[in-house]
């Protein structure tokens, strides 16, 4: 049984079945980001479905570019979350570097994170306010649903903390266990552990997915909270509307936080209909995230944003 | 409580080790720990049908004393044997059959024009396995009646028997003379049985997560789907259910089998690769064998089987497939199914061909089979696999639907996987587990029968990293057979 499982293991390295998560940290300025000057791969589905290489630059960010931001250039900051990260597709390939196939005389600076929501991104700016004065133009990815559920910034330490553990250290470093874990094959024993909380805490043990329906009064609170919280982030951290940009997908996007938008001068590139109008998927199908034709269709988006800007 | 779930993970190593170390000593005790173990992986389903299985096992233990007792007057005894009919069909006509007929008479009675309101049909729940245990105390009173077998005195060992739960909600549908006769026995642990059902299960658990369960969302969008896509996709779906439905219930007998040995108990085959048939005949001796052999004792040889005129003989086959399909599923798409195989059996049987494999399998002494033979493989297959397209479709209409756009949609195209998975991934599994099956064709009791214990090594990894491979977390895990 060892040596079959021995086999397996090798197997598993061999033909690169793993995903690799690149170690994280959050440094003096309280930004959370990968530890510099890693490369590797990240694999999608149970079969190497999707497999793509990364590479974190000295920033800490997955770039085939360092960032070396200056007044006589043109620098284009694309800040977000696992999106903008782009695991799924080459570093080589990524959104900026298709903006800047796309655009002349412009170098794109993707500060992508798995798990950043708008506070991240508004701490991030605030933080490295010296890099983000001579970057020209700011594009803020926000997932409305996720992205808004708070107004104050707090670097998430349990999480680190939780990833640097032993249990995780011995997860990542058991391939055959680190791809287990990803395929879902232990997603039973943590179902068990689950149970296992329910009768400690029944409420959250039994808690289910259920879809419910919002009615139009948990809507419009549900509203004012996450643009109260918007206003509490930008008031703390200061917008800085002639060059920072949000980029969103209207049909995931309350009409109240767009109106409140247009209101304030607050500009966003909205996509929905360029991934509306597609024949071809957009979406990877083993997860949620952007494929390769999907984010080619965001790149265009940016990137004709940025040709009409610099117009005017 | 389902083979493929963790509950059965932890279930069968406690039942393991209570049966072997705690229990060792005492047949009694073993068999009341097989009792509780069954009822308990039976009840995790939904205890409250555990009445039925309790109340089946009293009157068929009842019944078949009362038979032995009256074995010389015929009647009686006769009389005894209704009761144990009547009750067991009984359940199954109302937990399984009850709304069909009801329907199905009102869809006849609305045919000649009168209206009945569906009034009468209930929301019934289909116990699990009820078509399996209900056979099998069936077999016990037969046995009985036919003076094969001398009823037990023992309550206990006769309520293992019915509930043991390596076999319970989806057979093989034991005979008492099997299985019994071991219940009433002495166990003792043998290394060399329970190595051989650990790799069983581990065979079954390749089929069931590998073939199976990976088909079955490309079958699940082509069935559903079906208006929407060429011949050529049609044709895939069909062929893949083939597979699918071989490996999810050879696949379920497998680990019952192995699961069996565990506890030093041998359970009847089921399956022997029927995907190697020559010929219809041959097919239903390796396809589901306890349940044809069930209906060849119980029916076909009383009926008269083939002793009598030919054109009784083929009344007969037709009785026995109509009845099986019937016993498929409460729809007329499983009769005729069933009706089908009437069709392609009475020929063979005609041309006297319906026994001439019975012994041996294709390549018997070759390492490599005819072109006659591939031939006759290639046939059967396709005639098997044109049947389930009833076997699949929820009704009648869409199975007829479904053969006409085979004709008229007549045209190629790739066809996508749902989720997005590379078909050629499936199509090189199938061609590898055909391979396979071909290799170890003449045993199926020991699916990794090589005497190089490298081989074996790399055989293990192989299917330990397929089910790696070819697991998907999204997958309904149920067995399609539990539904029957």
């Amino acid at each position: 049984m060892l040596l079959i499982l021995l086999l397996l293991e090798v197997i598993v390295r061999v033909f690169h079945l793993y995903t690799e998560d690149p170690p994280r940290f959050i440094d003096a300025y309280g930004v959370e980001k990968r530890v510099p000057d890693h490369s590797g791969y990240a694999v999608t589905g149970n079969r190497n479905q999707n497999f793509s290489e990364f590479h974190i630059n000295k920033a800490g960010f997955n770039s085939y570019r360092e960032f070396t931001p200056s007044a006589d250039k043109f620098e284009l900051a694309l800040v977000g979350d696992s999106f903008i990260e782009g695991f799924h597709q080459d570093v080589s390939n990524s959104i900026g570097k298709q903006i800047e196939n796309q655009t002349e005389g412009i170098e794109v600076y993707e500060y992508g994170y798995a798990g950043y929501d708008f506070a991240n991104q508004m701490h991030l700016v605030h933080a490295y306010k010296n890099d983000f004065q001579l970057i020209d133009q700011i594009i803020l990815y926000l997932n409305y649903d996720n992205d808004l559920k708070r107004g104050v910034y707090k670097p998430n330490k349990d999480r680190i903390q939780m990833l640097s553990s032993t249990l995780f250290k011995i997860r990542d470093n058991i391939k055959l266990l680190a791809y287990g874990s990803k395929i879902g094959i232990i997603e039973p024993l943590k179902k068990l552990a689950q149970r296992g909380v329910a009768f400690n805490d029944t409420e959250e043990g039994y808690r289910t997915n259920e879809l419910t329906l919002d009615s139009e009064d948990e809507e419009l609170k549900r509203d004012q909270k996450r643009i109260a919280n918007f206003k509490s982030l930008i008031h703390l951290y200061g917008f800085d509307k002639s060059k920072t940009t949000l980029l969103l997908d209207r049909r995931k996007t309350s009409k109240r936080f767009l109106d409140f938008c247009r209101n304030n001068g607050i500009r966003y590139i909205d996509f929905s209909s360029s991934f509306e109008n597609s024949k071809r998927p957009t979406t990877l199908i083993y997860d949620h995230h952007w494929n390769a034709h999907g984010r080619a269709l965001i790149a265009k988006e940016i990137a004709d944003y940025v040709k009409e800007t610099q117009k005017h | 409580m389902l083979f493929n779930s963790l509950d059965f993970l932890i279930f069968l190593p406690v039942v393991f080790v209570l049966y072997w170390f705690v229990f060792k000593k005492s047949l009694k005790a073993q068999n009341i720990l097989v009792i509780a173990a069954s009822y308990v992986f039976y009840g995790w389903w939904d205890w409250r049908f555990l009445i039925l299985i309790f109340f089946s096992t009293v009157l068929d233990f009842f019944v078949g004393q009362q038979i032995f007792k009256n074995q010389d007057n015929k009647q009686r005894a006769k009389y005894w044997l209704w009761v144990s009919v009547a009750f067991n069909l009984g359940l199954l006509g109302f937990f399984k059959y009850y709304n069909f007929f009801v329907d199905s008479f009102i869809e006849a009675v609305s045919a000649l024009g009168y209206n009945i309101k569906s009034v009468w049909t209930l929301r019934i729940i289909l116990p699990v396995g009820i078509s399996f245990y209900t056979f099998q105390t069936m077999s016990y009173s037969f046995d009985i009646y036919y003076k094969k077998l001398e009823p037990t005195k023992n309550f206990i060992s006769f309520a293992a028997f019915v509930a043991f739960f390596p076999q319970l909600v989806a057979g093989p549908i034991e005979r008492a003379s099997n299985l019994l006769k071991q219940i009433n026995t002495r166990r003792s642990f043998k290394y060399e049985q329970a190595s051989s059902g650990l790799k069983l299960i581990l065979w079954g658990f390749f089929k069931k997560l590998v073939i199976a369960d990976s088909l079955a969302p490309i079958v699940d969008d082509i069935f559903t789907n079906y208006t929407d896509y060429p011949a050529s996709t049609l044709i895939l779906g069909v062929s893949l259910f083939s597979f699918q439905v071989y490996g999810d219930f050879s696949g379920y007998t497998d680990i019952a089998i192995g699961t069996a040995k565990l506890f030093g108990v041998e359970l009847m085959s089921n399956f022997k690769f029927p995907n190697f048939s020559r010929n219809i005949a041959e097919y239903w001796q390796r396809w589901h064998i306890s349940l044809s052999t069930w209906f060849r004792h119980y029916l076909y040889i009383p009926m008269g089987g083939s002793r009598v005129s030919k054109l009784k003989s083929l009344r007969n086959i037709a009785v026995i497939f109509l009845v099986s399909g019937l016993w498929h599923g409460a729809n007329w798409t499983f009769v005729f199914w069933g009706g089908i195989h009437a069709l392609l059996y009475m020929p063979v049987f005609l041309m006297g061909r319906n026994r001439i494999y019975a012994d041996n399998v294709i390549a018997e002494r070759t390492w490599l089979p005819s072109i006659t033979e591939i031939f006759q493989v290639l046939l059967t297959f396709i005639l098997v696999t044109f049947s389930r397209i009833f076997f699949r479709s929820p009704t009648l209409s869409s199975s007829f639907d479904f053969i006409e756009r085979i004709g008229s949609n007549f045209y190629y195209e790739p066809y996508m996987h749902p989720m997005g998975y590379r078909m050629f991934d499936f199509y090189l599994l199938i061609a590898l587990f055909t391979f396979y099956e071909y290799l170890i064709r003449r045993d199926e009791r020991n699916p990794f029968k090589f005497k190089s214990p490298v081989v074996r090594f790399l055989l293990y990894t192989l299917v330990v990293l397929s089910i790696l491979l070819f697991y998907d977390d999204g997958v309904n895990r149920s067995f399609i057979y539990f539904q029957f």
